[in-house]
């Protein structure tokens, strides 16, 4: 008889989903955690969308710790002078209140405690050392030479899956499957924020950009607002950061936060936190087998995430694939069943959400993402287009056609090459 | 058989403090709450005490509801039991009323062998409340210690003094105070944290301690803080002494020969 029906590790989003999922439905379940409070060194550089964290705690967006809800979702290019932002804001996101700004060092601790609520031991403060196997299935895990057993271990370890690696249910990460992912809380009062950014106290935006001033690597940025700080950092492929070799994540998030149009909006705040993480961006490519002889892998260690360039999301993979596995669970222990037939059903549930068929629409998004001409060429060429409109320098008026012809050539740009990337960006975003 | 308690408290963990140039005071809010460093080492003090001669230990801790997560730390370490004292009667409270509520827990726990606390807190590094402990309880006290041995119902202990150490014999039942880094604290395993979890801690308030409301909490704290001064960061703003100061060693040092 084992200790438990399940032992979970890591109390992310996803981890803490699946605890929660399971001891709603009976089950007795461990969920380990390696800080104290539990999920204390996690960290975003998004939005939480809550779609499905409703399903497991209906009444989330009146007691989570959040910070503020996304009215206003602005994407962009930066060049060295100028920014082309597309600026959404909408009655729609605020009447839905969906998205929100969270702060996970505090978000994680509340997720565990309903956990704890929902009937799961949470033990915060623990590194497991290893997965205790028999017969080549999982049964448990391993600390201190104590082995505590379960029906089924959950993996939820995060992006740098030790423990799945290890016991070789995945393969070391590689460069191309990750980007470092760098990050700044910045403190400012809430009424600077809500007058910088034309707020209420509830309602923040969000911003991702594209750093078209960076001319060696394709980096992307973030800027988000939170109740009295901003959050913001720079994603830069660990691929390109290792070619590179000379410049550094933290030169890049200091030109970002000194471009001419970001520097003010963080004028007069002082950093107080900082901190890095990586990223999965690998899409289908990294995801591992999902789950064997009693285990299941679910969240950032199974590379659930979701880029293009444009949008980041990663917390409603972990939420959703954490749900589907403790339900998986749940259905395993109805049949008594945990062997690896038995759990493919938590891929069956996958493939039937948005999870896996993001990941398989947008299999090839790295040919866009990875693609520099998005990040060097295209920024500097929409700049020039946008000056040559909208610039009165007593010059004659060019059709559009002539503008594109122009700024092509003085970038250096063939026709065929800019004709190919927009058709390759039009089928795979 | 050694019956053994350690007295702990949850504190802000110091790196994340900074204070507030205008209120002077802490600025908590980014701090999470650790087991006070030498806490953490007198718990280990009192493994090893059971370790070696046999014993129950349990930890103590004043604090709010949330503080039971420390001792489930401390438990995890080794520590059989965790006693909670919390009231909102015993907020607000300095060294004298700590050390009296401490010291009456201890009574209404039927007292015990040995009585560990750290030598200090990191938030107010006063090293009141264990010597206050031993007065109230009218146990015999030894502080700043880092080891401890059990001879014959006395306690050998090897106490820091500045510059020097001094190893006194104390009689039973004693207050002992154990330095930071007196030992290499070991870390709480999983199965004695499940343990501690399964087990909880007990929960002591002023019901079962009849204290009188003016001895206790802010009430009874007979400290005043009149005034608080900020002193600048001695890295970011080096003082000119301290530079000359070095000038004149390194100008010693050279005179005599020792460098060149």
């Amino acid at each position: 008889m084992p200790d438990y029906d399940a032992i979970v590790v890591g109390a992310g989003n996803a981890g803490s989903a699946a605890a929660i999922t399971m001891a709603s439905k009976g089950l007795s379940v461990l969920l380990v955690d390696r800080s104290d409070p539990p999920g204390a060194k996690n960290l975003s550089g998004g939005v939480l969308w809550g779609n499905d964290l409703a399903q497991i705690l209906p009444k989330w967006q009146n007691e989570a710790p959040l910070e503020r809800f996304i009215q206003d979702k602005k994407i962009g290019f930066l060049t060295d002078k100028s920014s082309i932002i597309i600026d959404f804001k909408t009655k729609i996101f605020e009447d839905n209140k969906v998205g929100h700004t969270v702060l996970r060092s505090k978000f994680d601790p509340w997720l565990a405690k309903k956990a704890k609520e929902a009937g799961a031991v949470v033990i915060p403060g623990i590194t497991v050392e290893s997965l205790a196997k028999k017969d080549g299935k999982i049964i448990g895990v391993e600390e201190s030479g104590d082995v505590i057993t379960a029906d089924v271990v959950i993996l939820a370890e995060g992006i740098n899956p030790r423990l799945s690696i290890e016991a070789g249910l995945r393969e070391p990460l590689q460069d191309w499957e990750v980007s470092v992912g760098v990050k700044e809380i910045i403190k400012l009062s809430p009424q600077k924020i809500e007058d910088r950014f034309n707020l209420t106290p509830n309602s923040g935006m969000a911003s991702e950009y594209i750093m078209g001033n960076l001319e060696e690597l394709n980096v992307g940025a973030f800027f988000y607002t939170n109740k009295d700080s901003i959050s913001l950092g720079i994603v830069a492929p660990m691929e390109q950061l290792r070619e590179n070799g000379i410049t550094h994540t933290y030169d890049i998030i200091e030109q970002f936060k000194e471009h001419p149009s970001i520097a003010p909006l963080i004028e007069g705040g002082t950093v107080a936190e900082y901190g890095a993480h990586m990223i999965p961006e690998g899409g289908l490519g990294m995801v591992p087998k999902l789950y064997g002889d009693g285990y299941m892998i679910v969240g950032d260690a199974a590379g659930f995430g979701f880029s293009n360039g444009l949008v980041l999301q990663g917390m409603n993979y972990a939420f959703l694939s954490g749900i589907l596995a403790g339900e998986t669970a749940a259905e395993a222990k109805g049949r008594n069943n945990f062997s690896s037939d038995s759990l493919a059903l938590y891929r069956q549930k996958l493939e039937k959400t948005y999870v896996l068929k993001d990941l398989k629409t947008f299999k090839d998004i790295r040919k866009v993402t990875g693609n520099r001409s998005m990040y060097t060429t295209y920024p500097k060429m929409l700049e020039s287009i946008l000056l040559e409109m909208l610039w009165e320098r007593g010059q004659p008026k060019k059709k559009i056609r002539e503008i594109l012809g122009s700024c092509a050539a003085d970038l250096n740009v063939g026709k065929l090459k800019t004709a190919t990337d927009f058709y390759y960006m039009y089928r795979r975003m | 058989m050694l019956k053994i308690a350690v007295m702990i408290k949850q504190v802000p963990d110091s790196q994340d403090i900074s204070i507030d140039p205008v209120t002077k005071t802490l600025n908590r809010s980014m701090a999470r709450n650790v087991v006070n460093p030498p806490d953490v080492n007198a718990t280990e003090a009192a493994v090893q005490l059971k370790d070696r001669y046999g014993g129950e230990i349990t930890v103590i801790t004043m604090g709010p509801p949330m503080a039971d997560s420390a001792l489930l730390q401390l438990m995890g370490m080794g520590a059989d039991n965790g006693v909670l004292v919390t009231d909102r009667v015993f907020a607000g409270a300095d060294t004298w009323p700590t050390a009296f509520t401490l010291a009456s827990v201890a009574d209404y726990l039927g007292g015990f062998d040995v009585i560990l606390c750290g030598e200090e807190t990191t938030d107010s590094s006063t090293g009141h409340v264990g010597p206050g402990i031993a007065e109230f309880m009218g146990y015999e006290q030894a502080t700043y210690v880092h080891k401890v041995e059990y001879e014959n119902g006395f306690f050998v202990v090897v106490r820091d003094i500045e510059g020097a150490e001094e190893t006194i014999k104390i009689g039973k039942p004693a207050v002992i105070t154990i330095t930071l880094n007196a030992n290499d604290p070991r870390n709480p395993t999983l199965k004695r944290k499940i343990a501690a979890y399964k087990k909880g801690v007990k929960l002591v308030t002023n019901k079962e301690l009849q204290l009188d409301p003016a001895c206790i909490g802010l009430k009874g704290s007979p400290t005043i803080v009149k005034d608080m001064k900020t002193v600048p960061d001695p890295v970011k703003n080096p003082s000119k002494p301290g530079i000359e100061e070095l000038d004149k060693i390194v100008s010693v040092l050279i005179e005599r020969g020792i460098v060149k």
